[in-house]
This record gives C-alpha cells, structure tokens and sequence, in this order.
C-alpha cells in the first residue's frame, strides 16, 4: 500500500534530508556527510524491517511457534509412548474413531443449517423494519437471549426438554406423543443447534437492522407505487440491497456456529446422546481431560485448524468479491 | 526499545516451556520447595469436609510442623483436564485427589507407589485395590464407593408386598415390579444421559448374573465379553427399558442428579445408587425417611451365582513422581486417611469411609446393611474397565436402549476397546 501511494523509501528519505537543511539551521558542515555515512542506504533498507518486527516476533512467538509445537506434539506418542515419534498413528486413530467422524459430520451438518440460522434474524429483522404491530417490543425482545451465557440458557432447555418437561406436556395436551429431545440421537443435534439459534440470533438481527438503515427508502416506495407484494419487495429490493449484510452475517454466524458451541453442547448434551452431538471441540476436550491423551487431542486440534484455515479462506474470498462489488 | 530487549526472553521461555510439554513431567521439578506442600482436590471447598480437612491437617501438623500445607479445591468438571495439564508440565501438586479405577491407573506414570510408606494402614483400611497397578498401590483410599440396591419400603407396602422380604431371584423381581408399575410407580430410576446408567447396572446386579468364577475372573483382567452371562447383562439392561420398567427417557435423564430424584420422590422402588458422596442413603434417608430406605442384594439370574455388595476405595489421595520429599507427602496422605479425620467425614459428608473401625449404628437401617455387606463384597464389575472401554459402553448402552445396536454388536465393540493394558 505505502509502495504504490509514497515514492520510494531512498530518495524520499534523501529529499526529506535535504528539506531540513533547506528549513533548518544546517548542522555542522562535518555532521552531515558523517551521518550519511553511517545510517547510509544500509541501515535505510533494514529500517522497515526493524519497523515491522516487533508485530512478526509476537506472531512468530505467540502464534505460529506454538502453533507447530502443537502439530509437532501431534506426531508423538500418549501414555506409555509418552514423548516418542509415532508418525501419523494418531492421525489414523483418529479418522478410525466413529466418535472423531461423527464430529466431522456434524460439522457439515452445521454448515448446512447456516442459511436458516441467517435466514431467521434476516427475516425477523426485515419485519421490523417494515414496521409490523408491535416492533419497538421485538425488536428488544429478539436481543435479549444473546445477553445470556451459554450454560445459563443450555439449563434453561435442559428443563423445557425434558423427556418429562413442559415442551412434552404441552405436546401431550395437543394429543401428539413425547419427543425425546436430548436423548434422540436423530434429534438432539438439531434441538441444541436449534437453541443456540435461539440463543445468538439477536446479534445477527442487530446487525441486519444497521444494514437497513443504509437501505434507501425511496426504492420501497417506488416499488410500492409499482404494486409489488411483500415477497417481491423482499427479494427484488431488500435482498439485493443487503447482499453485504448478509453475506457479513453468513460469516459470523459460521464462526460463531463452530467456535462457541462447546457450552451448550457440554450442558445439554455432554455429546450424547449415543456420542450424536459432538463436535470437534468437545472431542479435543474429551481426549484431553478425560482421556489423558494429549497427543491425539493435539492431531484433533491440528485437523480442527485445518478446517477452520479452509473455511476462514473460503470466508476472505468472499469478503473480498463483496468489497470489489462495492 | 525495552519492549524488544524483552522479547527474546520470552521467546526463549517459550521454547522451554515447550520442550518440556512435549516430554512429559521431568524428576527435577521442585514444587515442594520451601517446606510446602499443594493438594488438589474437588473436596475441600466443601462445607461438609471442612472439618475433616481440619482434622487431617492438625494431625499433619503434629508430625511436621515446618511444612505447609496448602488445599486447592478445583471443580470437579475440570478436575483431570486441569490435573492432565499440570502433569504434562511437569508442575502439577504434591499430593492430589483420584477416583479410583480408570482414572488412576491411566497416570500411575506420574505417581510414586506407596506400598512402604502406607504398610500401617493396610489393615485399618478397606478398597485398597481400586489404586493399585500392577501389584502397586498408588493412592491411600479415603471413602468408598460402590453400589447397593437401595429399594422404597414404602412403595413395596403400597404395592401389597413385605417391605422386609426384597425379591432374591430375578423371577420374583419381575413379579414386585409387576406389583409395583400397578401400583403407579416405576420399577428402577434410571438415568443414562450420560452412559452412567449402565455402570450402576454393570455393577449392582453384576453378582447376581456372572457366577463366582467368572466375577473374579472378570476382576482379573480375564474379561470373556462373549460368555452367555455377560451377554445375558446387556441384555437384561435392555429388556429391563423395554418392558416400561425404567423412568421415561432414560438417555435424555441424568443420572446425576435426575435420576435420583425421581427415587427420593418416589417415582420408581429401586434405585442402584452410590454408597458416598450423593445418591446415597443420606440423601435418601432425608427425602424418605430412614425407616423407609432398604438395601438389597443383586436378585440372582443365573443359578450358583452369589449376590454380593460390589464396592471398590471411592476417592484416595496419591503422591506425584515430583515431589521433593515422597516420605513427607505419603505423611499427608497418612495423615488425610487417619481414622479422627475419616469419621468426621463420614460423619459430614454422608461417606462410608474406608475405615471399618468407624461406628456407624445410629445411621440408620440402610447403612448398617451396606457396612454389614462390606466383609463379603467384591470390587465391582466396571471399576476394572478402562475409562475408553468405560465411555464407550455408555454410548452402547444408549444405543442399546435406542435399538440401534444389537447385543452381539455391543459386546463385539467392547471385546475390541477392552485390550490388556
């Protein structure tokens, strides 16, 4: 960036030097040659690299440097192997484990309850907007549940779904029969990615709402006046005009789907029922504490990155092709 | 620029640090320096082990008065994550608190064996084996845990049955829980959410369905997963949840602390519960009143099988390979297993303490049973399994109750987690 706004470093420098000696009283006839000669092109070309060094040592030490001892540990033996090279043994134990590929696919299962996870603040957000009855009410009453913590509001739905809690009577009163929502392996995933939809949808609505205030106006009333329903208002003009948003909103509700999902899963679920809501998160936990091995959770954590660096790369690309359309 | 004179010395603690993650607890490690001595453990917090923890540190005192001793209580949640970090660098407690079974013999690595230093006690004290690998003791037992078949007189008397003759075959149990369920209860608390469930079954009704042979073969390591008496188990565990003999939704209930609330408010007559801790007689003699909590023995399934108390040392404290001084921690953990300390916390805390010295004959009727039982009880059945073979049969078990798997399945898994160590 500063390459393709400023002139080159050297003879900027050159010139700023000279503008001194112009401004300035010139120091010493003697000083100046000597200075040049000491803090010449050389000590100018090493300058951004002294510049930038402080930012690439705390990567490299605090990022990176851990990042491959965690990768390096990953190659090594637990328990009785403690410390010695084992190869991709954990790597193989791994992709063995029907626990580890339960844990994968429930992160593709994630992946594809994303567009309804944005769909519902989208949604919700552009009723608001619209001015439905009662908005000023929803709109803090969609907020509030983001303000809970995960473990407050996975107690929460540990009482309500109870096998023989008030979801089930209320079903029972309207004569359908009880659903085991947390001890069902078919359902219990989608009754936790259910509520942490519930839990974390106000942020996404908030941030749609600051997208609408940026939507211009004058293009809903013209598409009034031309007589298009709410459906072709909501495709044909606020979609279109949101793109950003939403595609923001895509972004960090994935993220927020595969990093902060370990409370609930831990409070509701403890990854059963029969090991169906695991994630990769809780399964490097489980190996680790529970287990006592962490040279697979580290193999675990290494593939959990890997995903994570596709899907962040992925994510960029997008952001990208959204700025450039802007 | 002080900033950067300060960088490579992070980097190089950096680069310590790590090497020493990578290579397990390291013998120089001096955590005791200075005359102190840490203990973790999830109990001291505890209002009812304060003064048990009172008792155990004066007695340590007398013996060293120049060390320090100081209890850490970390949540139980947390407590081996928290304690697997702390081994891996090497940095971990003198002394620290185990379950037994599974999780202490996964990290006899990091232990010193006791045998010399506890030699006194071995008498004095019961569950012993729950801390040993291969021939040594690593951890000195301070409670014990097993599991007892508590059953509600009171809903024995208002199903027509004689609350003092509990069923002794597995036929009889059937016809009291037939009795029972037309009464309006259930016949078992049953929690499984977390694949515990199938732990207390494994082990409360164990004796009843393995014979003698196979129970101590079992205990040995010399675990035939394929023999008709172990299959008969799993199989019992899933006909028990089909015939409607369970609360509801035994996956989705916890065992802790669901399932035991269902007992203590008498939704179902028996309830395979714990001996200390929680789920036990003293919580039961709270919500049920003593008079009504009995305790039977394992109802016999197969003939020439001899019903015992299974029961196992609960918690223990065991000394790390890093301590400065091994003689001094083992004095601690002398001094946390001595009998004053150990009936104060029976006392408090509602344990059966590994002390069989302790009086316990105003505590009721179940837990004179359960202390009448212990001379003739066997460690029990799933104390042996490893915890990987442990948790896999907790997600078997759901799937047994789910009928996602067969019986022959299950136990083919299991044979497969269940190598020799």
């Amino acid at each position: 960036m500063s390459n393709r706004t400023h002139p080159p470093l050297r003879p900027a420098s050159a010139g700023r030097a000279g503008g001194r000696s112009a401004q300035s009283p010139p120091p010493s006839a003697a000083a100046a040659p000597r200075r040049r000669a000491r803090r010449g092109p050389r000590g100018e070309r090493l300058a951004p690299y002294v510049l930038v060094a402080p930012a690439i040592l705390i990567i490299v030490a605090l990022r990176l440097w851990p990042l491959g001892l965690g990768v390096n540990f990953s190659f090594t033996g637990d328990g009785e192997r403690n410390g010695a090279p084992v190869g991709f043994d954990n790597y193989a134990d791994l992709f063995g484990d029907p626990l580890f590929r339960t844990a994968l696919r429930n992160v593709g299962l994630l992946v594809l309850l994303l567009p309804i996870a944005v769909a519902i603040p989208g949604l919700l957000a552009t009723f608001i907007y619209l001015r439905v009855p009662g908005h000023r009410f929803f709109r803090s009453v969609y907020f509030f549940p983001a303000v809970l913590s995960p473990v407050i509001v996975g107690a929460i739905f540990n009482l309500l779904l109870a096998f023989d809690g008030p979801l089930n009577a209320l079903l029972a009163k309207v004569g359908l029969g009880p659903v085991d929502w947390l001890g069902d392996p078919g359902i219990a995933m989608f009754a936790v990615v259910g509520v942490h939809i519930w839990a974390t949808f106000g942020m996404a609505l908030v941030v749609f709402l600051a997208g609408f205030a940026t939507l211009d106006g004058a293009l809903l009333d013209a598409a009034r006046v031309d007589g298009a329903s709410l459906g072709q208002v909501i495709w044909h003009v606020i979609v279109p005009g949101l793109s950003r948003t939403i595609q923001f909103v895509f972004v960090t509700t994935m993220i927020g789907m595969l990093t902060s999902m370990f409370g609930l899963l831990y409070v509701m679920t403890s990854g059963g029922p029969e090991g169906s809501t695991y994630l990769p998160e809780y399964y490097i936990w489980i190996q680790q504490g529970q287990f006592n091995r962490p040279a697979l959770a580290s193999a675990a954590s290494t593939v959990l990155f890997m995903i994570m660096l596709v899907v962040g790369l992925l994510q960029l690309s997008l952001l990208r092709r959204a700025v450039k359309e802007s | 620029m002080a900033a950067s004179a300060a960088r490579p010395a992070l980097i190089a603690v950096l680069a310590t640090a790590g090497c020493g993650s990578a290579s397990g607890p390291k013998d120089e490690d001096k955590s005791a320096a200075g005359g102190k001595l840490v203990v973790w453990d999830w109990k001291s917090g505890d209002a009812t082990a304060a003064s048990y923890v009172q008792k155990a540190k004066a007695d340590f005192a007398r013996k060293h008065p120049n060390v320090e001793v100081e209890f850490v209580a970390q949540p139980f949640d947390q407590y081996y994550t928290l304690l697997g970090a702390a081994i891996q660098s090497g940095k971990g407690p003198d002394v620290m608190l185990f379950n037994g079974g599974g999780q202490i013999r996964d990290r006899v690595d990091s232990l010193v064996a006791l045998d010399e230093f506890v030699a006194p006690d071995r008498q004095r004290l019961a569950g012993w084996d729950a801390f040993g690998k291969g021939g040594r003791t690593y951890a000195a037992p301070v409670t014990l845990q097993g599991h007892p078949i508590y059953y509600n007189k009171a809903l024995y008397k208002k199903a027509g049955l004689d609350p003092e003759r509990p069923p002794a075959t597995w036929t009889e149990l059937l016809a009291d829980c037939a009795a029972i369920v037309k009464a309006g209860a259930r016949c078992f608390a049953q929690g499984n959410k977390e694949g515990i469930g199938i732990q207390f079954f494994m082990s409360g009704l164990g004796s009843g369905i393995l014979t003698p042979r196979e129970y101590d073969d079992w205990i040995a390591g010399k675990r035939d997963w394929q023999a008709p008496d172990v299959k008969r188990l799993f199989q019992l565990w899933k006909e028990v949840n089909d015939a409607g003999l369970n609360t509801d939704g035994a996956n989705s209930t916890a065992m802790f602390n669901d399932a035991f609330a269902a007992f203590q408010a008498g939704k179902a007559a028996h309830m395979i519960g714990l001996m200390s801790d929680i789920g036990h007689w003293k919580d039961f003699n709270e919500f049920l009143e003593p008079a009504n909590v009995g305790v039977m023995t394992a109802p016999v399934v197969t003939e020439g099988a001899t019903p015992n108390l299974p029961y196992d040392g609960g918690i223990g404290y065991a000394v790390a390979r890093w301590t400065k001084d091994p003689k001094v921690a083992a004095d601690l953990v002398r001094s946390l297993t001595a009998t004053d300390a150990l009936a104060s916390f029976y006392a408090d805390a509602g344990a059966i303490a590994s002390d069989t010295t302790i009086d316990v004959s105003t505590a009721g009727p179940a837990v004179a049973t359960i202390v009448a039982d212990l001379e003739a009880g066997k460690p029990a059945l799933h104390v042996a399994l490893s915890s990987q073979t442990i948790e896999l049969m907790g997600r078997l078990s759901q799937q047994l109750l789910s009928g996602s798997v067969t019986v022959d399945e299950a136990v083919r898994q299991l044979a497969a987690s269940d190598k020799p160590a």
